[in-house]
């Protein structure tokens, strides 16, 4: 007997009859499809184009306000703002893409008046790095349970000296 | 007279605190109690010179004494005394001060818990550590932050007053000692990871004495973190809660970091793992306030909140990196006694849960670092100038934070060890049919966008799990006896509602950030613009002079209903308007008014903004409800004993050193 049975809260389920298995499998399948078609249609949006307004405001949202500090300027009454707000939806009014929008904007400030930097150059690093991070954390994680699972050893004196004392005591 | 006070007293805090480290290490040394019970008192005298400094700046900001640099300054004539009061620490060398006074505060509840284990290494270790601390902050008043500088040539005879930011609202008497009752309160913890480490008791012990700290620090950091983007969009007229600046950052990395803690002291308390990576979270929260610190008063980012500019920058970054140098050289000396007694038998456990949750955490806390600092980097590393603002972190952190309200919908009600199948699909199948209808119910209503419906299901698969986990505990409860509140109160119910104030907070966040409208409207008196169903109309405009500012207040009336005053202040000594909005909130939305612009030049017209975003009121309810949890986890429980401080429930036996039984290395 391994000490983990000691453990009140892991207590092991009985062996389950495979008709209440497949049972149980069907009801999340069932949710999966139920769930997968909601979201399908949720993602999809109204089918509608978005407005020239709701194009610009999420444009402006993504450059910085001249004068400002950190806000973007889709969110700050300040005039520098206005006007970019303003020059935003003139562009989309004139037909142009979003890239042509930025490019301009970035021609005439610089590339810091972009909030979200661009995928080129070092500012390629912000992006990658955290999912370089994340990946290599749960990379590592899952080899070192892999490499430590202790798997179907048998129990040493030590551990039935342990659950022995461990048994008196309760 | 102040200056001499002042002076004096934070000469007195630096002494009495090098001279309790001094006495603490030489008696640590000869393993002398006597020694030990002798420097523990000296915090007492470190108290003693906080409060005589704050006395000091106190009477110097209330009797308006110029000649100190600070008060001419930050102080004047005409300023409402709250705000003088509060300019206490509306600068830098007032805001070192107030963290002096909250330190040497934590330091006396410490010394006075503490007090009949003074001789304990353990105990001695952690005054030492925190008294340390203290010494880097008194050092700092005497050195380059000195609030109780007097003024180069003649006394002036009125002074500026606070930043106009800081004088607007009665909420700058609440806020900033709220988050310094965060940030310096994970100075015990920390002290208490040092001592563990250098007295080599890596065991379970110290755990117990830190968890509340780390506890009550959390929950006054999270009132702190709330209350201060209420402030951001309800007074300061920034037109959102929450913008992703540097020193919004600075406040929510910590907060990341310790709130994996929370989490991950469960496994090792239970199971004796993850204790490196305990201690380096514990680590790393403190090194987090004093990077932020760093960051965010050394003028080295722009942020909207930077109150000041001030030559401590190199000091503080010095402090930062000798943190982390010690506490990292202390974990390697230590690795060999930090090796864990246990491991994970499958991912499908509690353990794995908080290990997913402890990755998130991480990942969150470094996606919001590296977004803070890039700029700085990005200019290092290649002269590149570049903003990292709130689209990168929305779109970074969006995955990070789905997958914390998927761990906290599936780890409360999953088994430690090891789950079977039957279990799991007992325990997780009604919430996670009740999520399925609520986003097939949203998707219906026409709510759309993948990534705000992902976020409503999965704050409603982790709401109802919080809730049953919360019926179990009230049945439970009745069915033993015990009063129905003692069903919410300890630990895990506690932690079951701070659960549920966080996806509050998360859906709010989720649907005011997604469905926001907003437009900018000239209008004249009497004209009518309307909104996404709703309208306003301007009325005129009021100039109300006061003391220490001009408001022009514009009466707009919402829905034919209430009349509103968003304004405009204009103080004396700076050229910016300071806007202040009005908002009427409601279960639904808000309609938020700000003045842009008000008439001028003979035109009556002005130019009023109006913002409709959906369930904003929920984020602050939601933070209540965080608040409220936090309180009810740190209630003393069934499970405490009392005086001893050790639980009195089952606990992994894990003697010190820890003999590996059974586990391979």
């Amino acid at each position: 007997m391994r000490p983990r049975h000691l453990s009140g809260a892991g207590t092991t389920a009985p062996v389950v009859p495979t008709p209440r298995r497949s049972r149980r499998a069907r009801s999340w399948a069932l949710l999966a499809v139920i769930l997968g078609a909601a979201l399908f249609v949720g993602a999809r949006g109204d089918g509608s184009p978005p407005t020239d307004e709701q194009r610009a405001s999420r444009i402006a949202a993504q450059i910085r306000c001249p004068t400002c500090r950190s806000q973007s300027a889709a969110d700050s009454d300040a005039p520098a703002a206005q006007f970019v707000r303003e020059e935003v939806l003139r562009r989309v009014r004139a037909g142009e893409s979003d890239g042509q929008i930025y490019g301009y904007f970035v021609g005439r400030y610089g590339e810091q008046i972009r909030l979200n930097p661009s995928g080129g150059g070092v500012g390629a690093l912000v992006w990658a790095l955290p999912v370089v991070a994340v990946g290599a954390a749960v990379t590592g994680l899952s080899v070192a349970y892999r490499r430590r699972r202790p798997g179907r050893r048998p129990a040493t004196a030590g551990d039935r000296a342990l659950v022995e004392e461990a048994l008196r005591r309760e | 007279m102040s200056a001499v006070l002042g002076t004096a007293a934070v000469a007195l805090g630096l002494a009495s605190a090098l001279l309790g480290v001094a006495t603490l290490a030489i008696g640590l040394r000869r393993k002398d109690p006597r020694l030990l019970r002798g420097g523990q008192r000296y915090v007492w005298l470190v108290l003693a010179g906080a409060v005589l400094a704050t006395g000091a700046m106190q009477i110097a900001l209330l009797s308006h004494d110029f000649s100190l640099r600070y008060v001419a300054l930050n102080g004047s004539r005409s300023t409402p005394l709250l705000y003088t009061v509060t300019g206490m620490w509306s600068a830098l060398e007032g805001s070192i001060l107030l963290w002096g006074l909250v330190l040497a505060g934590y330091l006396a509840i410490m010394a006075r818990r503490f007090k009949d284990r003074a001789g304990d290494p353990l105990v001695a270790w952690a005054t030492l550590a925190a008294l340390a601390v203290a010494a880097f902050f008194f050092a700092l008043m005497a050195g380059p932050a000195n609030p109780f500088r007097v003024v180069d040539g003649p006394v002036p005879l009125d002074g500026p007053g606070p930043n106009p930011l800081l004088q607007n609202h009665p909420l700058v008497a609440f806020h900033p000692p709220m988050l310094y009752l965060g940030y310096v309160g994970f100075t015990l913890p920390f002290a208490f990871a040092l001592a563990a480490l250098a007295t080599g008791r890596l065991g379970e012990g110290w755990l117990m004495e830190t968890r509340r700290w780390t506890l009550f620090a959390w929950g006054f950091l999270t009132a702190g973190i709330v209350l201060g983007a209420w402030w951001s969009y309800e007074v300061l007229g920034w037109g959102g809660y929450w913008a992703w600046d540097p020193v919004e950052n600075a406040s929510l990395l910590p907060w990341l970091t310790a709130t994996a803690y929370l989490h991950s002291v469960m496994v090792q308390e239970r199971r004796g793992m993850l204790r490196v990576w305990n201690l380096s979270l514990l680590v790393a929260t403190f090194s987090l306030t004093i990077l932020g610190t760093f960051l965010t008063r050394s003028g080295v980012l722009e942020s909207v909140h930077s109150f000041s500019e001030s030559p401590i920058g190199p000091s503080i970054l010095g402090f930062f990196g000798l943190v982390v140098a010690v506490s990292i050289g202390l974990i390697a000396w230590r690795g060999d006694r930090l090796r864990s007694p246990g491991a994970i038998d499958s991912p499908v456990s509690r353990e794995g849960a908080f290990l997913a949750n402890n990755v998130a955490f991480a990942g969150f806390a470094f996606v919001v670092l590296l977004g803070t600092v890039f700029p700085l980097l990005a200019e290092a590393l290649s002269g590149a100038r570049l903003s990292v603002g709130a689209p990168y972190f929305n779109r970074m952190t969006a995955p990070l934070g789905l997958t914390l309200l998927f761990l906290m919908a599936i780890a409360p009600v999953l088994p430690w060890r090891k789950a079977s199948g039957n279990v799991l699909h007992g325990r997780l199948a009604p919430s996670a049919w009740i999520a399925t209808g609520l986003v097939v119910a949203c998707v219906a209503a026409g709510i759309r966008g993948l990534g705000t419906l992902l976020a409503f299901g999965m704050g409603g698969f982790a709401a109802a799990t919080a809730l049953r986990q919360l019926a179990l505990s009230v049945r439970a409860a009745r069915r033993s006896g015990a009063p129905a509140w003692r069903a919410v109160t300890g630990r895990t119910n506690g932690g079951m509602v701070v659960h549920l104030g966080v996806v509050v907070v998360a859906v709010a966040f989720a649907a005011s950030s997604t469905f926001a409208e907003s437009r900018q409207f000239r209008l004249a008196p009497g004209q009518s613009a309307s909104l996404s169903g709703h309208t306003v109309t301007y009325l005129g405009v009021e100039e109300i002079v006061e003391p220490n500012r001009t408001v022009a207040r514009a009466r707009v009336r919402v829905d034919g209903g209430k009349v509103y005053a968003p304004g405009l202040s204009r103080f004396p000594f700076a050229t910016q308007a300071i806007g202040t909005p009005s908002v009427k909130t409601g279960l639904r939305e808000d309609v938020y008014l700000t003045l842009v612009a008000v008439p001028e030049d003979g035109a009556d017209t002005a130019v009023i903004g109006v913002r409709i975003q959906p369930l904003v009121v929920w984020l602050w309810i939601g933070g209540t409800i965080m608040a409220l949890g936090t309180a009810l986890a740190a209630w003393p429980g069934g499970r405490r004993r009392r005086g001893d401080g050790e639980r009195a429930g089952p606990q992994p036996v894990a003697a010190e050193p820890a003999p590996p039984v059974g586990v391979p290395t």
